[in-house]
């Protein structure tokens, strides 16, 4: 086939599984189910076929709407960093939908659940896919509500169905930015189409700080970043499933991605990805720092996203690193890291094995009959072979233990710091301690010791449907990192510009050293301080550093909901007034009374009595009489 | 003696002021609509008054659409009277006041 029918076998082959989910299997959920992960199956092979086919860049665009000068058209733009993402999408969608079929088994909602998985699958394609900003932007908004019902599942709850209003309505702030952002992009290039984008900034074209900034808004909404980072924690209302799919492997992650979409834009405004940077790293050290009190298992793998979120910011935001080079020629200036490249190394091996962990904690609260409390299982490691093992390869995975791969694109994103800026390299290197601590913290609490519940002491393992893909998963993680994978000149436009340590010998030396010593000392100090217990040990010793972080965690709620009943519902009192007095009272209502009065005295010459709408006629045709022959004049 | 246009007009507007008074002070529908019907003769005695005296044909074509739309009035008229009396059993106009209040 063709790559562009294979590319839009990709897109539609998920929106004809949800149309016909939502359209004729409501009621028939295992049907439903099969369906959808049918077609995740199909379009995972179109995938691999249009990403191995080795074809790139082909063109595939039609117009759409023309306004004036200004044309949306709807396209394709395949390169290599698409067809990685397409390949992430494609892997972890097809692993969360097979677990799906296990851990949904039993739902009520299944028809929706499956429906809402295939509505997302395509939207995140067209993300993955789009050529141009518009278009992004209408898969970025249908990705929010698919994330939006998806979040909803439960919607019985309150709290589910709070979190998926939060979670919409906190995008819509980023996305209000992203979207000025596309305006403000078209007034200035007058273009919205990637491609012309990057070839009218690389020739010349001048870029104002604030664009990539609004742009960057989007970024920080969807991938959760400070300051609009809280609705990701609460978004573990939804399915588990959902939540390794959507708010930790590929969702929050198409952030990170249009960055890189759009790296042109920031390489020509180093002041925008300074503090793309420090939005970055904001986020890693904050969240690393929440997870560490968090009591629910998602909530911790949640907060642990987030931090890993704004490693991948924070590896965009310190762009490109060039060096000068002795070649043939003399000094030649080459390439040797770019942030997007760094980032987009991340975002990969952080799918995998996020996805791992939370399709693991998944099986774990499957297993455990919908136990979340960390502090009421312990000793699982025995009970649930198979999930422990793939559980600790995605610990060691996200802590960055040597040899998997975290280890490598941590290690990548460490070096690029140590060399652009020591201060985010000193924040970053405590966020991977940090980030030990609190994974190996999770561990140890889940797995280790004994069962500190009835239900984790009469825990099960899950069923292969939903062991198969954490092995899957698993051995990704792993592999996820080595050269063989990414050099297999398949995304080598991505992977070109990740540095595999040859270079730096000397800061790459320093930074293995710290990367290392990071891991270990948080893990030890996890390992050894957490003791199994019902109670969180770090509340019991140190309940004022415990206390300060819950303080942490909890207060930009706070401060948002002081923000909405102080300022914001005060001004919509204002609001409210001003439209119950001048629109609804003086000018709706003014109008509508006037007309009454008048109706009242029309309605004072209705009498009911022929012969007085005679008298009437009469006196009418007088008038039309007397206006004809101008006695009124 | 010389019948001049005035006579027919006098005439004409005689005829009009009867079936107007008619209208205005009679309480039986059947009669208000003769007389009406006769306000509507009154109108085609001048307008064939006027074709003739100007001598063009163009009021003659107005008596003759008058006919014919008072012919199918009638028809319609009087089903309508008596439809009503058949209902109401009164053609009383001072009784037919179902749409007030």
């Amino acid at each position: 086939m063709a790559p562009t029918q294979l590319a839009l076998l990709v897109l539609l082959l998920p929106l004809a599984s949800a149309a016909i989910i939502a359209l004729f299997l409501r009621r028939q959920g295992a049907l439903a189910s099969f369906i959808s992960v049918g077609a995740c199956a199909g379009l995972a092979a179109a995938a691999f076929m249009l990403v191995f086919g080795g074809q790139r860049n082909f063109p595939a665009s039609w117009e759409w709407l023309q306004l004036g000068s200004l044309r949306i058209s709807l396209g394709f733009k395949f390169d290599d960093l698409a067809a990685l993402m397409l390949s992430i999408v494609a892997v972890v969608g097809l692993c969360v939908h097979v677990f799906s079929l296990g851990y949904m088994h039993d739902d009520g909602a299944k028809a929706r659940y499956f429906g809402g998985l295939s509505i997302f699958m395509f939207s995140m394609l067209g993300i993955v896919l789009a050529d141009n900003l518009f278009m992004m932007f209408i898969f970025w908004e249908l990705v929010g509500f698919s994330s939006w019902l998806l979040i909803n599942h439960f919607h019985e709850k309150q709290s589910a169905a709070d979190a998926s209003k939060k979670a919409f309505i906190v995008n819509r702030v980023g996305d209000f930015g992203f979207l000025l952002g596309i305006i403000w992009c078209y007034a200035a290039l007058g273009t919205v189409n990637l491609t012309e984008i990057a070839g009218k900034v690389q020739g010349g074209a001048a870029v104002e700080t604030w664009l990539p900034l609004f742009l960057f808004a989007g970024a920080v909404g969807k991938s959760a970043q400070i300051p609009l980072h809280v609705w990701l924690p609460d978004a573990m209302e939804g399915p588990t499933p959902v939540s390794a799919l959507i708010h930790a492997a590929t969702m929050v992650a198409a952030g990170i991605y249009m960055l890189c979409r759009i790296e042109p834009l920031f390489a020509a405004a180093p002041a925008a990805l300074n503090v793309v940077m420090w939005v970055g790293v904001a986020t890693a050290v904050y969240a690393a720092l929440c997870a560490i009190t968090q009591s629910d298992i998602k909530k911790v793998l949640a907060y642990s996203t987030l931090s890993q979120l704004g490693y991948m910011v924070a590896a965009f935001g310190m762009g490109r690193l060039w060096e000068f080079q002795d070649g043939e020629h003399g000094k030649v200036k080459v390439l040797l890291l770019a942030g997007a490249g760094v980032a987009m190394f991340h975002l990969m091996t952080h799918a995998f094995f996020k996805a791992l962990l939370f399709l693991g904690s998944g099986s774990v609260i499957h297993g455990c009959h919908n136990e979340q409390d960390i502090f009421k299982m312990g000793g699982l490691a025995k009970r649930m072979k198979l999930t422990f093992a793939t559980f600790t390869v995605g610990v060691l995975a996200i802590i960055g233990f040597p040899m998997f791969s975290g280890f490598f694109s941590k290690d990548s994103i460490l070096l690029l710091a140590f060399e652009r800026n020591k201060a985010a390299f000193v924040l970053l290197a405590l966020t991977a301690v940090l980030t030990s601590f609190y994974m190996v913290r999770l561990w140890r609490l889940v797995f280790v010791g004994k069962a500190r519940s009835d239900e984790s002491a009469h825990a099960h393992e899950s069923g292969w449907i939903m062991l198969l893909p954490l092995l899957v998963l698993a051995l990704l993680a792993f592999v996820g990192g080595y050269e063989q994978v990414l050099d297999a000149n398949i995304f080598r436009g991505v992977f070109l510009e990740v540095p595999d340590g040859h270079y730096h010998e000397h800061a790459h030396g320093v930074v293995f050293a710290v990367s290392v010593a990071a891991t270990l000392i948080g893990s030890f100090a996890a390992y050894f301080f957490y003791k199994p217990e019902d109670k969180d040990t770090l509340a019991v010793k140190l309940p004022g550093l415990f206390g300060g972080l819950s303080l942490l965690k909890s207060s930009p709620d706070e401060i948002y909901t002081y923000y909405v009943r102080k300022i914001q519902d005060r001004f919509a009192l204002v609001l409210n007034f001003l439209d119950q007095v001048v629109l609804g009272g003086f000018i709706i209502r003014g109008f509508a009374g006037f007309v009454g009065l008048i109706s009242l005295g029309a309605r004072a010459l209705y009498v009911g009595s022929l012969h007085a709408y005679v008298y009437w006629f009469l006196i009418g045709a007088a008038l039309v009489w007397g206006f004809a022959v101008g006695v009124f004049q | 003696m010389n019948v001049g246009l005035n006579d027919y007009l006098i005439l004409s507007a005689l005829l009009f002021a009867v079936g107007f008074f008619g209208v205005l002070v009679r309480k039986n529908t059947l009669v208000i609509y003769m007389c009406l019907e006769m306000m509507l003769v009154a109108s085609t005695i001048a307008l064939v008054a006027f074709s003739r005296f100007n001598g063009t044909l163009d009021g003659n074509v107005f008596v003759f659409f008058i006919l014919t739309v008072a012919a199918a009035e009638v028809a319609v008229g009087l089903a309508i009277i008596v439809a009503l009396f058949r209902k109401r059993g009164t053609v009383q106009v001072e009784e037919l006041n179902a749409l007030k209040n």
